[in-house]
């Protein structure tokens, strides 16, 4: 397909720990199309974070090993040099990342944290990358920038930093957006605030989004697609449709059930998942998911499922014993 | 900012204050009669008589305090009973000399403890960060008096450089290589004491903040590694090293008297050994205070640029 | 999130929960001969080391004089052990008082905060601005005639604030803690909180920072010897050595380099141990 802006094929990233190598992300394919918004769930601890670094090639440059591909708009971003990643970063894909508080530099200006990229990857003059920057901080919605321009930091409130940071994403107009859980710092009012002002972007700049987040709830009206994760691997992927209604892995289903918005739609009492994330560097040969399982058997404790095609188009789900369809009866 | 400010200015007139008091208070430790002590060789009834007009020395101690402190206020330290001449004229000529030896020391050990802390931070635990380590470590536990004996014994003395040796200081207005050439080894002296000391901080600073969310997203923006080391990793990772470059200033400048005390360099260090050995106690007073002040008000500049460095320090 | 982090840290400390190692053990071997020789210094058939042998001057080293002889004929090595007392006196000396008066200081400052703490903390920052060694250099060259006790009790006093500020920072550290906050809670009381669970837990970090602060105080002593402003020569200290060999440095090179190295060794020892304690014991950087 021509449309196509990134593929990722059997990616893994693999931490070297004291304790020994950390598989924190495993086998993890899917694509992604221009203009689509792709959601991606887990528990945290998930892996959802280092997913979306390795995809970017933003992973800490020692004691990590990636393997697979992950091709953005036709560049191999695994094995590619920090020189070459360079080249796509801020371009091609830009981040906007969990913690407004940390992912500023405090003691940068923040319109010179703007400026910077514009000046630094496209070559604009001082004048020219000013006013482009004050620009910037009008679109994400930042009330007098011009004043804003010079302040610190610290003298913003966690939502006007999160725009901040979209700002800088957003400096060099790039392909693809990760937004990796943009909203878990903010304030619940604020982040309906962010998630809209993200969505208004994407269709206003024309860009592909990757919403990562703990929570269903984000998800559900904002993109077209869903990757559930579990320790560090796909456990269920589908239209954002098929994983709500039609979800055939246990580990979906209690994600779904403790996220408070979703379950108050299903009228389901709200579930927090019982028992604790796997131990990623303890994992055993079957289901990771098996110890907190109710539907596990013997064979989800010995053999891992692969995903599995289900009916919905590009719906796919890894369990033994799946849940019972109810596509049609619904 | 303003308050952080004042509260500083506060403080540091109260630790002025205080050390008057105690460099006051110095020639009381002496035993015996203070003018007897003072007046050392130059005791005769008309230095007598003059001593007795400048301090005070037959009212309450506390006058003698205010008598001394107005005196100071006015630039006069009094004179040496000893030499002859006034000390603040004496402290006025020797200053420079060690404001001359810090500067060069300092300018050396941050051009090189920075760099060498950053290519450290880069890879921690890398070969270049395990030589480095090392060898900052080993330098740690090597006192500038034995640098400097050793520097002097094999450049001055087997390699036989010229102007590097004991006694051959040369000031700066006669011939200004031949001044820079005399405080070479001196210089590199306290630049080693310093390197290891900012090499070290440096160093832990930079690997803290380069695990720091901002630098991800820094390099997220797709900057040069050295542009983010300098421009976004350098400033944040500053305020301890420029915290202990203010503190060192005082073992900084005791270094010194301990370089030109071998030298033969007339800075202040040596004028205060000489002074301390011919018992000369107004000029050792004059210098100790001159120097304790000196200190305490480039701490305070100290403080004043790490705020301006680092805005979250005074907005806590 | 908590654990990410910790992981984090685990990856940039590898050092962390490191054995102590060969090094360790060999340094304190050296450290300990070096106090052995120092107690034992009489008993040890040494020559005298004050004893001047004017048909063996500046001798290089050899069978009769192990490190040589200096310019008046006495043995060098002899005059290194006896010369180690000095140091060692000094560093242990100065570190009781410090200890002694900063570590109890510290200690209740930081466990009872409120006045007690704001009082003595700004009084300690105020002399910790006070240069310590230029406060040691001029309290010593008026309080004459000098004598090691002296110096121990300048230097021990002027170590007060240093101390004070780390085990203060210590402290606050683990009082800070759940089982403390616990202990508190529960009615325990301050005696028993303070010996039972602050004091076990803030000696790790006092030891390893007595042994480097050993260390500088024994540099400050070698300072002030080598500016001749320590114990009064004949009798020997590894920085009075170094100071008398200044005149004969030509001659005799032996005379500034033997002395150097023990004083450089031992030192070395010291910080290693308290740096490797430190480690070992995980407490973070703690500046000097
Ligand atoms: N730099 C790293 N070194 C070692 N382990 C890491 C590192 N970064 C993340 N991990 C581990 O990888 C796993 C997945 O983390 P992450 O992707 O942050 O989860 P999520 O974003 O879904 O909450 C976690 O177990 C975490 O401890
Ligand atoms: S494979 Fe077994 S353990 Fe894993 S989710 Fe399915 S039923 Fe549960
Ligand atoms: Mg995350």
């Amino acid at each position: 397909m021509s449309d196509r802006l990134l593929e990722v094929r059997d990616l893994a990233t693999t931490f070297a720990t004291a304790g020994g190598p950390l598989p924190a992300v495993g086998g993890v394919s899917f694509d992604l199309n221009q203009n689509e918004t792709l959601g991606i769930v887990g528990e945290s601890g998930s892996g959802k974070t280092v997913l979306s670094r390795t995809i970017m090639g933003l992973q800490p440059r020692t004691n990590v090993t990636v393997s697979g591909s992950a091709r953005l708009n036709g560049f191999e971003v695994v094995g590619a040099s920090e020189e070459a990643k360079r080249g796509i970063w801020g371009t091609e894909v830009a981040m906007v990342f969990q913690d407004p508080m940390t992912s500023l530099n405090p003691v940068m200006r923040i319109g010179k944290q703007i400026d910077e990229v514009l000046r630094v990857r496209l070559g604009m003059d001082k004048a020219a990358a000013k006013a482009r920057a004050i620009e910037l901080l009008e679109l994400v919605g930042i009330p007098s920038p011009v004043e804003r321009y010079r302040a610190y930091p610290g003298q913003l409130s966690g939502g006007m930093r999160q725009r901040v940071v979209i700002a800088i994403a957003l400096a060099c107009s790039p392909k693809l957006l990760m937004a990796d859980e943009p909203t878990t710092g903010l304030d619940v009012t604020i982040q309906a605030q962010i998630l809209n002002l993200l969505d208004r972007l994407k269709s206003q700049l024309q860009m592909s989004v990757i919403l990562v987040t703990h929570d269903l709830g984000v998800v559900a009206t904002r993109t077209s697609r869903i990757i559930v994760m579990y320790a560090g691997r796909v456990v269920e992927t589908g239209s954002t449709r098929d994983v709500f209604q039609n979800h055939r892995m246990p580990y979906t289903r209690a994600l779904l059930e403790s996220s408070p918005k979703v379950a108050s739609h299903s009228h389901t009492r709200l579930q927090a998942i019982p028992g604790r994330p796997p131990n990623l560097m303890k994992l055993t040969a079957g289901c990771a998911f098996a110890p907190r399982c109710a539907y596990a058997t013997e064979r989800c404790h010995r053999e891992r499922p692969e995903l599995t095609a289900a009916e919905g188009p590009g719906h796919a789900f890894a369990c033994w014993n799946p849940l019972p369809t109810t596509r049609g009866a619904s | 900012m303003a308050r952080y400010l004042i509260r500083r200015v506060v403080m540091l007139v109260g630790i002025v204050f205080v050390i008057s008091v105690g460099a006051f208070y110095l020639i009381h430790l002496l035993p015996g009669d203070p003018a007897v002590v003072i007046l050392g060789t130059g005791d005769s009834p008309q230095n007598r008589a003059i001593l007795f007009k400048e301090l005070g020395l037959n009212k309450p101690i506390w006058d003698q305090y205010f008598i001394w402190m107005r005196n100071i206020l006015h630039g006069n330290l009094g004179t040496s009973f000893i030499s002859q001449t006034s000390v603040a004229g004496t402290i006025r000529a020797a200053l420079p000399i060690d404001l001359e030896l810090i500067v060069l020391s300092q300018i050396l050990a941050f051009a090189t403890a920075i760099p060498a802390a950053m290519r450290s931070a880069r890879k921690p635990d890398g070969p270049l960060d395990r030589v480095l380590g090392a060898t900052s470590f080993t330098l740690l536990s090597i006192p500038p008096f034995i640098i400097i004996v050793l520097l002097v014994l094999f450049i001055a003395i087997k390699l036989q450089i010229p102007h590097t040796g004991p006694s051959s200081y040369v000031s700066f207005s006669s011939d200004w290589i031949g001044n820079l050439e005399s405080l070479a080894l001196p210089a590199f002296t306290l630049a080693i004491a310093s390197f290891v000391v900012y090499y070290r901080v440096l160093r832990s600073d930079l690997i803290a903040t380069l695990q720091e969310e901002f630098i991800t997203l820094a390099r997220s923006k797709g900057l040069s590694s050295r542009r983010i080391m300098w421009r976004h990793a350098f400033r944040p990772s500053s305020v301890a090293l420029l915290g202990t470059a203010g503190v060192n200033i005082g073992g900084l400048l005791a270094s010194g008297f301990v370089v030109q005390y071998l030298l033969a360099i007339p800075g202040l260090g040596y004028t205060l050994i000489s002074a301390i050995a011919q018992s000369d106690y107004l000029l050792v007073q004059g210098i100790v205070l001159v120097v304790s002040v000196g200190v305490i008000v480039i701490n305070f500049l100290f403080d004043f640029i790490i705020n301006l460095v680092d805005p979250r320090i005074s907005r806590e | 999130m908590s654990d990410q982090l910790e992981e984090l840290t685990l990856i940039n400390r590898p050092e962390k929960s490191r054995p102590l190692g060969l090094l360790f053990w060999i340094c304190v071997g050296w450290v300990g001969l070096n106090i052995f020789g120092a107690i034992f210094a009489n008993l040890l058939p040494l020559p005298d080391p004050l004893f001047q042998n004017y048909s063996a001057i500046n001798v290089g080293p050899g069978i009769h004089h192990l490190l040589g002889t200096d310019d008046l004929g006495r043995d060098i090595f002899s005059r290194i052990v006896f010369g180690s007392r000095v140091s060692l006196a000094v560093g242990a000396g100065a570190m009781l008082i410090g200890f002694g008066l900063g570590a109890p200081l510290g200690m209740l400052a930081a466990y009872r905060r409120g006045r007690f703490d704001a009082i003595f903390t700004t009084f300690m920052y105020v002399l910790l601005a006070f240069p310590a060694i230029i406060a040691t250099i001029a309290v010593l060259s008026f309080w004459t005639p000098r004598a090691l006790v002296k110096i121990i009790v300048v230097i021990g006093l002027a170590s007060v604030p240093l101390v004070y500020r780390v085990i203060r920072t210590a402290t606050m550290g683990i009082a800070t803690k759940d089982y403390v906050v616990a202990a508190r809670i529960q009615g325990a009381t301050d005696t028993r909180i303070l010996f039972k669970e602050l004091l076990p837990n803030v000696a790790p970090i006092g030891v390893s920072f007595l042994l480097i602060g050993i260390a500088t105080v024994i540099t400050l002593e070698g300072a002030l010897a080598f500016l001749g402003l320590s114990v009064n020569p004949p009798t020997p200290s590894w920085g009075n050595m170094i100071n008398e060999s200044r005149t004969v440095l030509a001659q005799n090179p032996w005379l500034v380099i033997f002395p150097s190295l023990a004083l450089c060794l031992f030192l070395l020892c010291l910080n290693f141990i308290g740096d490797r304690l430190r480690s070992h014991f995980d407490v973070t950087e703690v500046k000097l």
